[in-house]
């Protein structure tokens, strides 16, 4: 764990869970940004001063950036959420970067989540494989279902995906809850949760949030669009263990 | 600029001035003058009337620097004529010459359009700062031509690089004949792979003994500055003998080494991290109406590459830009491909898939 030195966009101080190693680095933070700062308005790129990090270089990976956007009707509250992938390096041992994405700038406050590894290129070594587990949402009542379940589980990290194929029609906009059964359950994190339509927004879909705590899922509230066929909602992230 | 001067068909006889006293003008394709005492006769200087695209372009973009010159204030144009005597008589440019207010303005500007870089009308602060290009290796095969260890100091300097078409072993000086074969790249941390870029400039890679000359500098995109020019020249060796002079391919896939089928625009998928992970930079074009791109390396995967992995993706172009994952799989048997085939999110043709990805079997 370690907190930020400075950035150069207004976001204040950045607190980072991390792993570290020779050759990668893994970082989980939540923090948010104004788009209408003049520290963000200045800059190029967003950059992130920080104690050493282990590796001096990185290629890009993906973090997402997402937006709260709640339109009141006068019976019913739209919900428009909605956000995308942003870029993200490490451009020296000290610097951690965020591409300045315009089309978030139709928003205020975004919120990005960086739940992702860092590794540089043309080391000695090639990459190492890692074995996949299978994991498995369960519930008492079974009203999620899920496809694409890939849990790579590391003594100090863990990823997972899945996507969401379908969910029973009664459970549509309730509150949701599912245990995942080989989820390591030592690690808790805020994770953006993509997928649905989103009217308010059709150039970027839906992004909602969701919380994994102890390996259990949970999610209070969804886009307005979230159904719609072919815009399959999905979870993505790399999270550090609390192994130490 | 090299182009144009290159283009001049120009053969030249000092006479003794005994025999042609007082003569000067033209007579026919003959154009006499007398310099020092001696009279000089010249085949008459024709621009060559073929042109290839990019020779057309060069004098384009020639041209509209030049014009712009003329659209300067006073102050601008004093401070180019100070920036020209910084630079004149050094080999900035790879040659020593005399240099005016104008010819550093459009030399400058000429440099910094290679590269996408604006106009700059104000003169830049004159530095001479930047190295000579580093690097280790020059690979030239018949399948090949790549550059490694290259140590860009700052990270911002592209790199120019000049070749020729393969030579004749008895060719000692062959860099009249060398053409840019990159305006100005960036390094692919610290290898600049240029077999495709070679290829479409030369038209055909060389043969295995044949002699290629190459010129290299790092060029400063902001201010148009250039380093000093390296010239080496390496023989054309077999792949195996690369190999036995201590080549070592990278676990990579480019442009540079996929089949032009492959469904993808942008492509650097990167075992070499030394982590438990592929680093991936991508744009997907999609391929029949199927959510996925397939990529087809053209020396194959190696078994023990088979895996998969999962990265994010984001629509690109002109569309939307909805965010997206990615399952990339690795195999090596039958019909050897890279798959990238989309999971999560909104399906969208062309989209970015980038990021480490975790590597599993």
């Amino acid at each position: 764990m370690f907190n930020s030195i400075s950035n150069n966009f207004g976001a204040g101080t950045i607190q980072f869970k991390d792993y570290q190693e020779e050759n990668y680095v893994v970082l989980n933070a939540k923090f948010t940004y104004n788009t209408t700062s003049p520290e963000y308005q200045a800059a190029d790129v967003l950059e992130i001063k920080v104690p050493d990090l282990m590796i001096d270089r990185s290629a890009d990976t993906g973090v997402f950036a997402r937006f709260v956007d709640r339109q009141v009707r006068p019976t019913y509250t739209m919900n428009y959420d909605s956000g995308t992938v942003i870029r993200s390096w490490i451009k020296d041992k000290n610097t951690i970067c965020l591409e300045k994405f315009a089309p978030l700038e139709c928003a205020e406050e975004i919120i990005v989540y960086i739940q992702a590894m860092y590794v540089g290129k043309h080391k000695d070594s090639t990459a190492s494989k890692i074995s996949k587990t299978y994991a498995t949402f369960t519930q008492p009542t079974k009203y999620l279902y899920t496809s694409d379940v890939i849990c790579v589980i590391h003594e100090h990290w863990v990823f997972f995906h899945c996507t969401f194929s379908s969910v029973s029609y009664a459970y549509r906009d309730l509150p949701w809850e599912a245990t995942i059964q080989g989820l390591p359950t030592d690690f808790a994190l805020d994770i953006p949760f993509p997928g649905g339509y989103c009217q308010g927004h059709d150039n970027m879909d839906g992004l909602s949030e969701a919380h994994i705590e102890n390996g259990v899922f949970t999610n209070e509230e969804r886009v307005s669009g979230w159904g719609s066929t072919g815009y399959t909602p999905f979870l993505f992230f790399v999270a550090v263990r609390d192994t130490e | 600029m090299e182009s144009a001067a290159a283009t001049r068909n120009c053969s030249m006889k000092v006479i003794p001035s005994i025999a042609f006293g007082e003569f000067s003008g033209t007579a026919g394709d003959v154009t006499a003058r007398t310099i020092g005492g001696q009279t000089i006769l010249n085949h008459k200087a024709y621009q060559a009337k073929t042109k290839t695209p990019s020779q057309a372009s060069s004098r384009n973009t020639l041209s509209k620097v030049s014009r712009a010159y003329k659209q300067l204030t006073d102050s601008q144009m004093k401070a180019w004529g100070a920036l020209a005597e910084h630079l004149k008589g050094i080999s900035t440019f790879g040659k020593a010459a005399e240099m005016t207010a104008h010819n550093a303005f459009v030399r400058i500007n000429a440099n910094r359009q290679m590269v996408g870089m604006s106009l700059l009308e104000d003169a830049p602060e004159y530095k001479n700062d930047i190295p000579e290009v580093d690097w280790d290796e020059i690979w030239v095969t018949p399948k090949r031509v790549l550059l490694t260890g290259i140590v860009n100091p700052t990270g911002t300097y592209k790199l120019v690089v000049k070749m020729s078409a393969g030579q004749g072993v008895g060719v000692s000086s062959g860099w009249s004949k060398t053409v840019i074969i990159t305006p100005g790249m960036a390094d692919n941390w610290g290898d600049a792979a240029l077999t495709q870029l070679y290829t479409k400039k030369i038209g055909f890679m060389p043969a295995v003994g044949d002699k290629v000359f190459i010129e290299l500098y790092w060029l400063e995109p902001s201010t148009g500055f250039v380093g000093e020019t390296m010239r080496t020249t390496r023989f054309c060796i077999s792949e195996e003998q690369a190999h036995e002079e201590g080549f070592e391919e990278r676990v990579e896939y480019t442009l540079d080494n996929v089949s032009p089928e492959s469904h993808v625009s942008k492509l650097d998928v990167d075992f070499t991290t030394g982590a438990p992970a592929i680093s991936f930079d991508t744009v997907c074009l999609g391929h029949s109406n199927v959510a996925s791109s397939e990529v087809y390396p053209e020396d194959g995967i190696p078994i023990s590459m088979e895996g998969s992995c999962y990265v994010l993706g984001r629509g690109a172009g002109e569309g939307k830009i909805s965010a997206q994952s990615y399952q990339v799989q690795f195999f090596s048997s039958y019909d050897p491909r890279i798959v990238f085939a989309h999971r999560g999110g909104d399906y969208i043709k062309p989209s970015e898939v980038f990021g480490a990805g975790p590597y599993y079997k």
